[in-house]
């Protein structure tokens, strides 16, 4: 497996944040950390696994949680933003608001 | 649980023994500890996506089973009894108002 680094999870995130017509997360600390986890994990793992999350390591157990996950949707209809606070809706996005922790939607 | 081994981060305030499971890739759990950092309270952590996967599993079971909670990060617990799950900074900033803070 080809590792990733930085710029190409970046890629990704933005790709994905453009396809869907998100927003990412404008703090750029906290994007960071985000984009180096999901980097660290899909080295791990071999996909890209919520770095929010405990991943298994096992993809078949993981699939709800390789970004963008199954939550994000709901999510961002009732907090306007992700898990992880890294996909915003982009009535989220301008409102300026800054994402926080929300409850866990996954069963664990 | 009692054979984690967890990082020390001395601070000058107390407020018992303060056990924070977070996970090295996620940015609420990075905040956390920023904030106890920042705000120099006594604590202890552990990066639980780190340890082998039976130990992180047996470790997530015992938590969830000790303090009925289900398991988020990051998983704070004050004295072996009260338990934060998640980066919720108004419970956070409560606890510099505790007792011995």
């Amino acid at each position: 497996m080809k590792k990733k680094d930085y710029n190409d999870t970046m890629t990704f995130v933005s790709m994905v944040a453009e396809k869907q017509n998100w927003e990412l997360n404008r703090d750029s600390e906290h994007l960071e950390i985000i984009i180096n986890g999901l980097t660290k994990n899909y080295n791990r793992y071999g996909y890209f696994s919520c770095p929010c999350r405990d991943g298994s390591g096992i993809k078949e157990k993981d699939m709800d949680i390789i970004c963008p996950c199954d939550y994000c949707r709901p999510d961002q209809e009732e907090y306007g933003h992700c898990y992880c606070g890294l996909y915003l809706t982009k009535k989220f996005y301008s409102s300026g608001e800054e994402p926080g922790s929300i409850p866990e939607r996954r069963k664990s | 649980m009692e054979n984690i081994e967890f990082i020390n981060e001395k601070g000058a305030r107390s407020i018992g023994e303060v056990k924070v499971y977070a996970l090295s890739t996620c940015a609420f759990c990075k905040k956390a500890l920023k904030f106890l950092r920042e705000n120099s309270i006594n604590f202890m952590y552990i990066y639980v996506d780190d340890m082998e996967p039976d130990d992180k599993q047996a470790l997530k079971k015992k938590l969830k089973e000790r303090y009925k909670k289900d398991v988020g990060f990051p998983f704070m617990v004050i004295n072996d009894d009260r338990v934060i799950v998640g980066f919720l900074e108004k419970e956070y900033k409560k606890l510099l108002t505790e007792e011995g803070a």
